[in-house]
């Protein structure tokens, strides 16, 4: 075997993914993009090389409130999603009989599909027949049923928390793999050394996981801003556009109202954002990436 | 153990899978005969239904290959949108009248005047006219509706409206306030109405406020009219029934649409519910329930700009056909099959119970006369249709009504009057009318 041999299998093998990536990720991209330069009347494109779009976003009262509580829904959700999924994961590490039950069902919630996760949680969460509203009433700690998804002060958060029920086992279980594969001696030396529990947790294991945590945040972060049945089911953008987030309201723009010229800009602004939140990140975490990536 | 292949041949081998895999497995057979179908929304008796009388038209047609598909009403516009722009519409489309002009403003339908002039005579003869009317469009016919659905009716338990004193449903708006009012108990509100932003709730506060002389858009100006007086005070009716502590909490309005408000009533947990003409029939109510549905009461004085109509109407199951039919004749017979008064029946109380008919022969099943007594008399004397117009339909209709629903949540949730929130809704969806339509 040769090397300029081995060289031009592994581009053959990667071929498919090639050409898959640009037929169904560069292509539409790029006619998103397009689109976004395009005015479009009455469904026709009528010329390309415009701001128009982007002008009617920047003038539209509501795309603020759409950034704000996107920025809730993809920060918030994936910091959430990601520090709850490594105390899950933390635990889960820990060998015994229940993690090891639990290491399985704790995928449930991953399994069971976005339609039905999102009504279930809409009735558990209704203002006069939800079972939380009325299990909360009844201990006392409400005077009223709180309707979770009726009250604009709150619908956002609780999305984020169905969220992380609903991202979380994935996370925990990747982040569970990699707690697992810590050395055990370096834990041992630490150990012996006087460090305590959080001193173990802190100083060996988050440097040991730092490439999984990294990649699994930008995972979250990707699948998160993807996520539309979940806020569109359970709430469609209300009450009065609380929920409303770059997801539903791209949607909203294109298959509601055929405004695909604007809903494209939003989702080139939408790109863009989520394209300097992940290298902000990766650059803050560069160390840890570029050791994993060593390894 | 010995390598089988050899670096060559194996890339060799994969290559030639590869290209066999490209190679397309000849023309596909778009034989003259192939129809293919979407329907999109319905009861579960009328989607049952109208599956199985498919069958009917194949056995009448058995050079036509019928490739029928049906969807959840929800997704109409996406699925439309989508198999347009990539040119895999269906021949037939099932949808809702209110589609029509933003449909045909796009060059997704085709007049039914140009294909099926000679099928007219028949259709006029056999439908109810008002309702064939609910298929035009710029003075075409656009599509061959089945039925219709009127707003807005007003569902009431009659029990706790004998319980309240009444003996007669609320004919008035102050009357709705005081029944509501008085059929109030602590666990159970005396009226509720869905103020979600689905359509469909949307629908239900323009019936009222169209009663009261209010419109969403002057076709004739190109100017949206959500803020005039007769929506401003259709939307305080919302409001002071709420400040009347006739209705469940509003964050939970907010949140409810018009198919759980339906079961939220059926289960006694309001006396009365806002909705479409169906009511609760789609889905039925427990035994014991004693309940009727009237048209939503009128305006004490009405306050809107323009003429008051006694409902607004709409075809929801309407057939149009594509622009790009690859098999138009098939299309048209299929339309055609649907307009006979055999399937024209099916609404006619057996199976279906929940709707207006199109069909003049559904008029007379006994069915629909013993669910809906007084339809029938209504229609018998020609009084039905009297004074309704068609639902709102324009192009960029989606748009003007998600404000209004927008709108809506805003005063019911208190955050705006409702006169700031029909003012605000009424800049934004003028924004988005003039960005659509240039």
């Amino acid at each position: 075997m040769n090397n300029r041999s081995d060289r031009w299998l592994a581009y053959f093998m990667i071929l498919p993914v090639v050409a898959a990536v640009l037929a169904f990720v560069i292509g539409p991209t790029w006619d998103v993009g397009k689109l976004s330069l395009t005015q479009v009347v009455m469904g026709m494109e009528r010329g390309f090389g415009t701001l128009d779009n982007f002008r009617a976003l920047a003038a539209d009262p509501l795309f603020a409130l759409v950034v704000k509580n996107t920025a809730i829904w993809i920060i918030g959700g994936t910091i959430l999603c990601v520090l709850v999924g490594l105390a899950v994961g933390a635990y889960l590490a820990i060998d015994s009989w229940q993690t090891t039950i639990l290491r399985a069902l704790i995928l449930l919630p991953w399994v069971i599909p976005d339609v039905v996760t999102a009504m279930a949680w809409k009735w558990m969460l209704h203002g006069q027949v939800g079972i939380i509203g009325s299990t909360i009433q009844a201990a006392g700690l409400t005077d009223e049923q709180v309707s979770f998804l009726g009250d604009p002060s709150l619908v956002m958060w609780t999305l984020v928390v169905v969220l992380i029920w609903r991202k979380m086992p994935l996370v925990a279980l990747i982040l569970c793999a990699a707690i697992r594969s810590v050395p055990s001696e370096q834990i041992e030396a630490a150990r012996m050394d006087g460090a305590n529990a959080f001193e173990r947790f802190r100083f060996v294991v988050i440097p040991n996981i730092a490439f999984s945590l990294t990649a699994v945040t930008v995972i979250s972060m990707i699948w998160i801003t993807a996520e539309f049945a979940l806020p569109w089911i359970m709430t469609g953008g209300g009450p009065a556009n609380a929920s409303q987030i770059m997801s539903t309201y791209i949607y909203q723009q294109s298959f509601e109202f055929f405004n695909w010229g604007v809903a494209s800009a939003m989702s080139v602004v939408n790109l863009v954002m989520l394209m300097l939140i992940i290298a902000l990140y990766l650059y803050v975490n560069r160390r840890s990436w570029a050791s994993g990536a060593d390894k | 153990m010995p390598n089988v292949f050899n670096r060559r041949e194996f890339l060799s081998a994969t290559t030639a899978l590869g290209a066999a895999a490209m190679i397309p497995a000849g023309p596909a057979q778009a034989a003259s005969g192939e129809l293919s179908v979407w329907k999109f929304g319905g009861t579960t008796a009328e989607v049952e239904t109208w599956a199985a009388r498919n069958d009917g038209f194949t056995a009448a047609n058995p050079d036509v290959g019928l490739n029928y598909s049906y969807f959840n009403g929800q997704i109409r516009r996406q699925k439309l949108l989508a198999g347009f722009q990539t040119n895999r519409l269906a021949d037939v489309v099932i949808a809702f009248g209110q589609d029509i002009p933003e449909f045909a403003g796009f060059g997704m339908i085709q007049p039914l005047d140009d294909i099926a002039g000679d099928r007219m005579a028949g259709w006029k003869e056999r439908l109810v006219p008002e309702v064939m009317a609910s298929g035009m469009h710029d003075g075409k016919l656009y599509g061959l509706p089945t039925y219709v659905d009127m707003a807005s009716f007003l569902a009431i338990n009659t029990d706790a409206m004998a319980e309240a004193g009444f003996d007669r449903p609320p004919e008035t708006w102050s009357e709705v306030r005081e029944y509501a009012k008085a059929m109030t108990k602590p666990d159970r509100p005396g009226i509720a109405f869905p103020a979600t932003t689905a359509p469909v709730d949307i629908n239900i506060f323009e019936g009222i406020a169209y009663a009261n002389g209010g419109r969403v858009f002057d076709e004739s100006t190109g100017k949206v009219t959500l803020n005039g007086p007769g929506m401003t005070d259709a939307l305080q009716l919302y409001v002071d029934l709420i400040a009347d502590g006739s209705t469940p909490p509003p964050t939970s309005l907010t949140e409810t649409f018009f198919r759980d408000t339906a079961q939220l009533f059926a289960q006694g947990r309001s006396a009365m519910w806002i909705g479409l003409s169906w009511l609760n029939t789609p889905w039925g109510t427990p035994e014991g329930l004693n309940w009727t549905g009237v048209p939503f009461p009128r305006p004490d004085t009405v306050t809107g700009k323009f003429p008051p109509v006694s409902a607004i109407m709409d075809p929801t199951a309407i057939l149009m056909v594509s622009s790009r039919a690859k098999n138009p004749e098939a299309a048209v017979e299929y339309i055609d099959f649907w307009s006979q008064n055999d399937q024209l029946k099916i609404w006619g109380g057996n199976p279906e119970i929940a709707r207006i008919p199109a069909g003049k022969v559904a008029w007379g099943e006994a069915g629909l006369a013993e669910a809906w007594p007084n339809w029938v008399s209504s229609y018998e004397a020609g009084t039905l249709f009297q004074g309704a117009e068609p639902m709102p339909r324009f192009i960029g209709v989606s748009a003007v009504e998600n404000a209004l629903g927008t709108a809506l949540q805003e005063a019911v949730l208190g955050q705006k009057t409702a006169q700031q929130a029909l003012d605000d809704a009424t800049a934004a969806a003028q924004a988005q009318i003039d960005l659509l339509r240039g």
